[in-house]
């Protein structure tokens, strides 16, 4: 059952994770991905302390599995979803858009595993100091905010930097990925946009099927100029603000321009003036099935691979020792 | 030894800067470091002073006066 350090580490049977996506990661998807054996992860985004324990309780109502909330903490409610995280004792955190040292003693005692999102070398190394239980490296091939390193060159190097458990986030939709992503050196994975297409996750079907539709270039990073940088699928909002862009509008009118919109599309299905957030391999995303299914999938894909590589291991590895 | 001499030399290599935009007075946001930019500095700067710098500290860092002021202070 405890299949490697990252599963004995967060008690799971595989090394999947399921991305903590705002408005997108609810109760029900986090569910049904622990149940399957991976992490399933709640995204507290932007959200208020109750809504998120509405989701918390969701999961545990179905579930003694373990699970995670994801704590934005650039939220103006990430303090209240702290609490809010150390008062459920929610086993995992996930932590995005910034740094989580200082909370760090309180979730230590609650005994919380602590992973942050990261995507650069040198904050790895630093939170690691800082007693995270492990690390998530994600390249810009992601959806939502994104660094600007690719998940290729940024994983190795994080891997080699920190020895704490890596896992690989961004670009990565299938076993073909997690296969990868153990070459490169991570424990394991993070998923967010393939889960998108899951059945149990509840955002409209318009958002689902611009997932499923979507081609190798149909996502693009818009509101560079902010200093964050958001990927999403092509569409009217991100042209209107590509032309703001160029036109050199302000930072502040450029941040105004995405209030709301990702709430937008995955509310009201909004593709148009919706911020669909998602990572570039939506493009490998092909059906709508259970999380569960796609959990054991990956998997699957990820032992055959790793299967015929033992075989190619076997033969020209051995003799040219 | 002189700090400052020492900041300005890693903050044009780690920034890619030229040496006269850096001055005491100068916002990192002006040498266009983002945050992630500043975690490097401040990682370079704990090994080749050998002290710990607090996050507390570094919210606090806007100009490289900042910064050199803290390490006066501390080395």
């Amino acid at each position: 059952m405890q299949k490697n350090e990252l599963c004995r580490l967060l008690n799971i049977e595989f090394p999947i994770l399921q991305g903590g996506m705002a408005w997108v990661a609810t109760g029900e998807l986090a569910a049904a991905v622990s149940l399957a054996g991976g992490l399933g992860i709640i995204g507290a985004g932007q959200s208020p302390a109750d809504l998120i324990e509405r989701e918390i309780n969701k999961i545990q109502n179905l579930t003694d599995k373990p699970f995670g909330v994801n704590i934005m903490l650039l939220s103006p409610y990430a303090e209240d979803i702290i609490e809010l995280v150390l008062d459920k004792e929610v086993p995992i955190v996930t932590t995005g858009a910034g740094n989580p040292g200082k909370y760090m003693d309180n979730f230590k005692r609650k005994g919380i595993k602590v992973i942050p999102v990261v995507a650069s070398v040198a904050l790895a190394r630093r939170l690691e100091k800082q007693g995270v239980d492990a690390i998530i490296a994600e390249g810009m091939e992601s959806g939502g905010h994104v660094g600007d390193i690719t998940t290729m060159v940024l994983v190795p190097q994080v891997a080699q930097a920190v020895k704490v458990p890596v896992i690989a986030a961004g670009g990565i939709a299938d076993g073909r990925g997690l296969a990868a992503a153990l070459a490169l050196g991570a424990k394991g994975v993070q998923m967010g946009t393939r889960f998108i297409c899951a059945e149990e996750c509840t955002v409209h079907q318009n958002y689902k099927d611009m997932v499923l539709k979507a081609k190798d270039r149909d996502t693009v990073i818009t509101g560079r100029t902010t200093g964050h940088p958001v990927r999403i699928i092509k569409n009217k909002l991100s042209r209107l603000i590509d032309q703001m862009e160029a036109q050199g509008t302000t930072k502040e009118e450029i941040e105004n321009m995405g209030v709301g919109r990702l709430r937008a599309v995955v509310k009201e299905g909004d593709t148009a003036m919706g911020s669909v957030m998602a990572g570039q391999s939506s493009a490998m995303v092909e059906t709508i099935e259970p999380a569960g299914d796609i959990v054991r999938q990956v998997m699957a894909q990820a032992c055959e691979i790793m299967n015929n590589h033992w075989e190619l291991n076997q033969s020209c590895c051995r003799e040219n020792k | 030894m002189d700090i400052f001499a020492k900041v300005k030399e890693m903050i044009v290599e780690q920034l890619g800067v030229e040496e006269e935009e850096v001055k005491k007075e100068t916002a990192f946001k002006d040498l266009n470091a983002d945050s992630l930019d500043i975690v490097e500095l401040v990682m370079a700067m704990e090994e080749e002073f050998d002290l710990e710098i607090s996050d507390e500290q570094v919210e606090k860092i806007k100009t490289v006066g900042d910064v050199i002021q803290y390490l006066e202070a501390n080395v």
